[in-house]
Parts: structure tokens; C-alpha cells; sequence
């Protein structure tokens, strides 16, 4: 069965219930409308990801899930309860329950790789022992492989090493839910790898993804929901096989390319780039 | 021109309401910090060491010139008209009065505003302040809070530091000019030394920290997207932050001593 497309604000019906609800949620960035009334429900123990064409609004609209960035009108709802209406109690459980890795990394400059670590436990879990608290750091240091940059500071760490970083500071307080933006942009092979092995062992987990990505290879063997955007609004959105079914010209060629690169993975999708439809 | 006017008028009022909508979260969440259980104290700590531990250098020096300065001035200019009775007085006045708080709180806003403004700007630039609020950190509680609190402790305590060395400094040049031992000069120092002038030194290193503080951050956070803006927003964190503290000064002084 082909994913059914958007059109204005129809919707995708979820088969699970919604972890992330956002509904017509518009947001406009020094007077550009970034997102245009965006209706979609991520479902809760999939991996969602988030793709289209530069800067159509896919960073933002994952900021705005994420509850970082307060939008104009709509809501974001988070296992129903609107983010943005949150009593703070709440809204530090609601931190502790998700982990957002940035584009970039985004670590704190001022502080050691192992501080930056250390900090998400010193606000969630202020009432653990130090020691124990430590000992966490150290272990998730060792599991990505920076055991010995630990008194470093971000800045002597490669680009590959702060994204492992950026990995291992959002998952301290063992989220449920994992943003990821952009998780392997600019890093070597041999990195990449390794951020995909940890994504993958996360997905295995049953752990709640939604991540904007580029990666064609990622987005094959992860995405099991698939929001397709452009110019700020969600075209397609809905289970990954049946998205990328969809008739849809712009959708067809928003996936062919950033799918070509897989297209060897995945018959269907060679016929979707011969522009022969599937059974 | 009417609606370029407006359009002016509009914004200068909007960014008006939203300094003042800053500050006063800004002093909401300072009366929070001593509640909670707080990962900020860290944070208090090394200002306090940055901006008052790492200026005594400076502020000693300050100091010192300027109470030898006052001496050597008031020494020269007040027996012509036969008023050297006043010099004890003037150097009170001056130093505990005036320069203390004012000099204290421009080396500061120099040193630390500057500081504040370009790390904070850098902080927003690099995503970091985004990082702290998925992390479940309220920037405001973690990166202002503990800036304003170590600033204005940091000034407060400078400012008593200034006075002391500017004193200190009057005493050394007077030695040149007209040997008098320590205790006689200090206790007739402290004699012309009132109480209203050490509330006054007090009560306006208080708001100058407060104002620096307070300036610094919110400048430090007007930073976009563009690394270019941080040089601007630390300038104007500078500017802004020595203008506030003259009217500040010149508010106070009236109300005080008129």
C-alpha cells in the first residue's frame, strides 16, 4: 500500500500512539516562515527521520519537537501534554526522558569532556553519590573510546570525537527519546561508522529516534517513519516502505536524491529512480 | 518620516519592555538560586575568583595612584586659600564617596563586561546555550544568576579594597610632603569618615555590580546567529554598562546627600 501524501494539513494516522504530537505548528524566523503549519506524530519506539532539501525547515521543525525552540502558533505535545505549557517539574523530567544531539556537537567550550558529561547527572540525578555519578562518566567515556581525552576540553577534540561526545552527553541519563541532528555531517568514514553502530544498537534497544539526516545509507536500515519536507511544510509523512512508494513528484524526487546513493541496497527504489512504479 | 519614526519609537519600546522583562527574571531567579540546590554555585565561585580575585592587581594600582594624586593636588591647591583643615575631608569624600565605587566599577565593566558579554555571545553562536536547555538547565539560573552574584560581590568587596588602597596611597605620597606617623594620619582620617559615606560606598558598589552584571549578560545574549555580532554586543555591554553607572551615581548622590 502507498504512503498517503500531505496535502495542506492532512495527516498521516500513526499505528502507535504519538511520543511527539505537533499540530499546525507555524514559526517564522526574522520575518522567513521556517514552518508553515506542520501537523505530524512521531510514533514512540520507531526511529522517525526527518528529510528534504536544504533549508526547508528540517532543523527547526526538530528544535521545535524537541521543545528548544517555542513556535510561533500550534502545539508540540510530548506523550500529550503540550511542551510549551509545562510546569517546570515536568519540563526537567521531560529533559531527563530525551536527549537532543546537535548538528555540530554543541559542547560546552568552557568545560572538560568529562564535566560536559557529568553535568546532565548533576541535574537529574543531584541525590547519587559523586563517586557513582564518576563512575558512569568514566564508563561512558570508555564506551566511546575518549576514556583518555577526559580532562581535555572540546576544542583539542576532532570533529568525529565530538560528535561520539555529543552522542555520549545525551545519553547520561538513559533517555527514551533520542533528536539527532544531522548525527553523521562532517566526519570521517571510520567515525561514521561508529555513530551508526551506536544509533543502530540504540534503535535495537527500542529506544525513540527522530533524526534529520542526510545519510542515505542511516536512513535505509533505520528509518522506520519517514517525514518528508519542503519549504517548510510536511509533504509526506508515514511508515518508511510506504513514503517511499509515493507518487508524489516532489516526494519522488526529494528521495531519489538523497537516496540515490543506496539505490543498490533497495530494489525498490531502483525502479523509483528508473521512474517505473511498484507493484 | 512619521513611520520611520514609529517604527523607531516601536522598537526602542520593545526592546525596552524586553531588558525589563530580563532583569526582572533576572532577580526572580536570584532569589531562587539560594533555595534550590543549585549546580551554579561552581559557576559563582570562578567569577568571583575572575572578577574579584584576578582585578586586585589592577585595583591596587588604581587605587594607590589615585589617592597620591588627590594628596599631592590637595597639598598643593589648599594651603593658597588656607583650607589644608580639608584635605582629610576631600580625600574621604573623593575616594570613599566617588571614585571607590565609580573607578571600581569601570575597571570591572572593562575586565569582566567585556568578558561576559563576548563568552556568553559565544556561547549562543555555538549552540551551547541550547545544549544547557535540553539538558534541563535554565540558562538564566545557571549562566546569568552566578555572573550578577559574582560580579556584585566581587565589586562590592573591591570597592571597600579601592577605598582602603586609595587611603593607603594618600598616606605613602604624604610621607613625602609632610611625615605624619601612620596611626595619627589614619585616625584622623577616620575621624572625617562618617557612617553615611560608607552606606553610600556600599550602596553604590551594589547597584554598579548589579548594573554591570545585569548589562553584560543581557548583551551577551542578544547575539544571533553570527559570530561578527560579539565584538558589537561587548561594546555595547561597555558602553551601556559605564552610562547606567554614571546616571546611577549621579541618582544616588543627589538622593543621598542632597
Amino acid at each position: 500500500m502507498a504512503g498517503r501524501e500531505m496535502a495542506g494539513a492532512e495527516m498521516q494516522e500513526p499505528r502507535n500512539e504519538p511520543v511527539v504530537a505537533l499540530q499546525d505548528v507555524r514559526l517564522t524566523v526574522g520575518g522567513f516562515e521556517a514552518l508553515r503549519g506542520i501537523t505530524v506524530d512521531f510514533p514512540a519506539g520507531k526511529s522517525s527521520v526527518i528529510m528534504g532539501p536544504s533549508g526547508c525547515g528540517k532543523s527547526t521543525l526538530l528544535k521545535v519537537a524537541a521543545g528548544l525552540t517555542p513556535p510561533d502558533g500550534g502545539r508540540v505535545r510530548f506523550r500529550g501534554k503540550d511542551v510549551f505549557q509545562m510546569s517546570e517539574r515536568a519540563l526537567l523530567d521531560l529533559r531527563r526522558r530525551s536527549g537532543f544531539v546537535f548538528q555540530d556537537g554543541a559542547l560546552w567550550e568552557n568545560k572538560t569532556l568529562f564535566e560536559n558529561l557529568a553535568l546532565p547527572l548533576q541535574v537529574h540525578f543531584a541525590n547519587e553519590p559523586a563517586a557513582e555519578r564518576s563512575r558512569r562518566v568514566v564508563r561512558a567515556l570508555e564506551r566511546g573510546g575518549l576514556e583518555e581525552s577526559a580532562s581535555e576540553r572540546p576544542a583539542a577534540l576532532s570533529g568525529g570525537e565530538k560528535k561520539i561526545a555529543a552522542f555520549l552527553r545525551a545519553l547520561m541519563t538513559e533517555p527514551e527519546l533520542l533528536f539527532m541532528d544531522e548525527p553523521t555531517l562532517s566526519i570521517d568514514h571510520a567515525m561514521t561508522e561508529k555513530i551508526r553502530q551506536i544509533i543502530h544498537d540504540l534503535k535495537a534497544r527500542g529506544r525513540t529516534i527522530i533524526a534529520v539526516t542526510h545519510d542515505a545509507q542511516l536512513t535505509s536500515t533505520l528509518a522506520d517513519f519517514l517525514v518528508v519536507m519542503d519549504a517548510g511544510q510536511v509533504i509526506a509523512a508515514g511508515e518508511f516502505d510506504e513514503v517511499k512508494r509515493s507518487h508524489n513528484p516532489r516526494v519522488r524526487a526529494i528521495l531519489s536524491e538523497v537516496l540515490k546513493d543506496i539505490a543498490s541496497y533497495d530494489t525498490d527504489l531502483l525502479e523509483l529512480l528508473d521512474g517505473e512504479p511498484s507493484p | 518620516m512619521v513611520a520611520a519614526l514609529g517604527r523607531w519609537a516601536n522598537g526602542k519600546a520593545r526592546d525596552t519592555a524586553y531588558a525589563l522583562g530580563f532583569f526582572l527574571l533576572v532577580i526572580k531567579e536570584v532569589f531562587l538560586f539560594v533555595r534550590r540546590r543549585q549546580v551554579a554555585f561552581h559557576v559563582l565561585v570562578l567569577q568571583i575568583l575572575f572578577t574579584g580575585v584576578e582585578a586586585l592587581g589592577i585595583v591596587s594600582l588604581v587605587a594607590l595612584s589615585i589617592g597620591a594624586v588627590i594628596i599631592v593636588e590637595g597639598s598643593t591647591v589648599l594651603p593658597r586659600f588656607g583650607q589644608t583643615s580639608l584635605l582629610h575631608s576631600i580625600l574621604i569624600v573623593v575616594i570613599t564617596r566617588e571614585l571607590g565605587p565609580i573607578l571600581t566599577a569601570f575597571i570591572i565593566i572593562a575586565r569582566s563586561g567585556t568578558a561576559i558579554a563576548t563568552e556568553l555571545g559565544n556561547m549562543v553562536v555555538n549552540h551551547e546555550v541550547e545544549a544547557y536547555i535540553a539538558t534541563g538547565i535554565d540558562p538564566i539560573a545557571y549562566l546569568v544568576v552566578p555572573r550578577v552574584l559574582g560580579v556584585t560581590i566581587s565589586v562590592m568587596a573591591l570597592t571597600i579594597y579601592f577605598n582602603f588602597f586609595g587611603l593607603a596611597g594618600s598616606f605613602i605620597v604624604a610621607q613625602l610632603v609632610h611625615p605624619v606617623p601612620f596611626v595619627e594620619y589614619f585616625s584622623s582620617l577616620l575621624k572625617t569618615l562618617q557612617a553615611r559615606d560608607l552606606i553610600s560606598t556600599v550602596l553604590k558598589s551594589f547597584v554598579f555590580g548589579v548594573i554591570t552584571s545585569v548589562v553584560a549578560t543581557f548583551h551577551g545574549f542578544t547575539v544571533s546567529t553570527s559570530v561578527t555580532e560579539i565584538p558589537r554586543a561587548a561594546i555595547r555591554a561597555v558602553g551601556r554598562g559605564f552610562v547606567l553607572c554614571f546616571l546611577a551615581d549621579a541618582v544616588i548622590t543627589l538622593i543621598y546627600y542632597l
